[in-house]
């Protein structure tokens, strides 16, 4: 390596960490105002880091009487049921739509782009006064319907590119062993295009999770709220209890930080793959 | 004659694969799009909600309110709208090539640095708006004792509370939020550019910013368009952030055309003027989406 290379190289590395500290500060701060007192919150000017250490505000969002442990179970029911239903569902309409000929088939490509941009204002208030009608209002069908919708058209185009990427041989070869389509569909396909159903399926999750319109809409028991919808309710009420609030944030993130830690190069291929090839 | 009936059932077969999922988006999107511009010709409110005897066909009244009535902001959160997407579009794409072009590069620590700064996309947008309200809080939020620190302000700024600064705020989350998308998007169209072309380059005796501007832009063009349509549109119905951060005051002067849709259906329950206000947004998107496909359509026929 010349030494010309190398000071680029340090170069580089120094700004790749000034940007790393610049874009991870929000999350730095918190994580430190949740474990800060009140007072320390509000001194002039505010510690960088936390002199009194204190978990203070997490036992009291972790507490049996407060809404967070409820919303958390909340979200958790809706987001794994739209996951289901938006996985379910989409696994085979991209494999139809990456190894078939057929008659509709631009057509359905452009609509389920089409629909993953669509604003979920333009569907918000018909879709209210249909669960009103179905009694469906209050109850976790509601948003598990609506968010699968959030859901269905991304996993659709990731899982597409994934099964136009499996040599075409492959289900060839099943069919001539006298596999039908139902057969090498199962038996071949999905377990080849397990790791692209997984990025299906966590970003499913991921987007039923960070739902808050659906949830504050449908939703209006305090016991049945998703957390987004509980925090939102939550500062709406307490204004300036910082700690306790930014406690609730962390533990309402910790799924999405958690996937993001465990799966990260999943995440990143599939939303390139996502975004650029649809 | 077997081979025929094959591809016939094939074509059979695709159509049979995709159909439980086209026919759950009609159900949940669909049909509600077709509902919602039902809705937007009639008169339906709080009263004639529940009593569907009372609601009757009013034609265009409510587009016409919503454009020349003195109540309604629709223009105002048109214009708030545009601005919030132009601005943050701008700064997300810059400081997001920015980032794309130093990220491509091989270095130490260089897949740990990019692979954090994505989190902040998939973050909860709901926390995200409410982190972003407490650092920009007029005390105890972080940013003005950093200005402060700085003596760029001397006196702490009521960030939330001026119709002015408001936009700012909002748009600076929105950055924070959108950089990882812009990035990642543009670092995949610059590893398709193969390394010889830059090497030529440099033999050439091409300088960085004439390589830039001469090779790399030309050449990711499709990645940008792509970038840059994509992120307009998400941008333009962004709901959460703006909800959570500012709920559209002080004084409208953040009112987006999704939060001023939201208002109308659901605090005024105006029901038929929110679908009709939703309609705006979603014609200026379909707009946007038509122009994004094209592009796409272009793409495949060159690959």
């Amino acid at each position: 390596m010349g030494k010309k290379e190398r000071r680029s190289q340090i170069t580089a590395f120094l700004l790749g960490a000034v940007i790393f500290i610049i874009f991870i500060f929000p999350l730095y701060w918190m994580v430190v105002t949740a474990l800060k007192t009140q007072v320390e919150i509000f001194e002039i000017p505010t510690p960088l880091w936390p002199r009194d250490l204190t978990l203070e505000a997490f036992q009291d969002q972790l507490s049996a009487s407060s809404d967070t442990l409820r919303g958390f179970k909340n979200s958790a029911i809706i987001a794994v049921g739209a996951t289901v239903i938006s996985t379910v569902l989409a696994i085979p309409a991209a494999y139809g739509l990456a190894r078939f000929r057929f008659k509709a088939k631009k057509a359905l490509i452009l609509f389920f782009l089409i629909t993953q941009m669509l604003p979920s204002t333009l569907v918000l208030t018909s879709l209210y006064i249909m669960f009103s009608g179905a009694k469906l209002l209050n109850t976790y069908w509601a948003p598990i319907l609506a968010d699968a919708t959030l859901g269905i058209p991304f996993s659709i185009i990731i899982l597409r590119t994934y099964f136009l990427s499996i040599p075409k041989e492959l289900d060839e070869a099943a069919n001539i062993d006298g596999c039908g389509y139902w057969q090498s569909f199962f038996r071949i396909m999905l377990p080849i295009a397990r790791p692209g159903v997984v990025v299906a399926a966590v970003f499913s999750f991921v987007y039923a999770w960070g739902d808050l319109i659906y949830g504050i809409t449908f939703i209006t028991d305090p016991n049945m709220r998703p957390i987004t919808s509980s925090i939102y309710n939550y500062v709406q009420q307490y204004q300036t209890l910082w700690n306790s609030t930014m406690a609730f944030g962390i533990i309402a993130i910790s799924p999405v930080v958690l996937i993001f830690i465990f799966m990260q190069k999943y995440i990143v291929s599939g939303l390139t793959n996502g975004a650029v090839k649809a | 004659m077997k081979k025929k009936r094959k591809l016939n059932g094939g074509a059979r077969m695709g159509f049979i694969f995709t159909l439980p999922a086209a026919v759950y988006m009609l159900i949940f999107i669909g049909y509600p799009m077709i509902q919602n511009i039902v809705l937007s010709l009639k008169n339906v409110d709080v009263y004639s909600f529940a009593r569907p005897e009372n609601q009757v066909f009013v034609g265009l009244q409510n587009y016409i309110d919503l454009f020349t009535s003195n109540n309604s902001i629709l223009v105002t959160a048109i214009i708030n709208t545009l601005v919030f997407t132009v601005c943050s579009i701008f700064f997300q794409f810059i400081i997001g090539f920015a980032l794309a072009l130093l990220f491509n590069k091989k270095f130490p620590g260089c897949s740990f640095f990019r692979g954090v700064t994505m989190i902040s996309w998939l973050l909860p947008v709901t926390v995200a708006g409410l982190l972003f309200k407490f650092m920009f809080a007029s005390t105890g939020g972080i940013i003005n004792q950093f200005l402060q620190g700085l003596h760029l302000i001397d006196q702490p700024l009521e960030w939330l509370l001026q119709p002015g600064t408001a936009m700012v705020a909002i748009v600076v989350a929105n950055i924070w939020i959108g950089i990882p998308f812009n990035m990642m998007l543009l670092i995949t169209g610059l590893t398709t550019i193969p390394a010889d072309v830059y090497e030529s380059c440099s033999l050439d005796g091409a300088n960085k910013f004439q390589t830039l501007f001469q090779i790399t832009i030309p050449m990711i063009k499709p990645a940008i368009m792509s970038v840059l349509t994509l992120g307009f549109v998400y941008t333009f119905k962004v709901f959460d952030l703006v909800w959570v951060m500012t709920k559209g005051g002080p004084i409208n002067s953040t009112e987006l055309l999704s939060t001023y849709a939201y208002r109308l259906s659901f605090e005024e329950f105006q029901f038929s003027q929110g679908a009709a206000a939703a309609n705006v947004l979603f014609v200026i998107l379909l707009i946007a989406g038509i122009f994004y496909i094209k592009l796409i359509n272009e793409e495949e026929e060159i690959m």
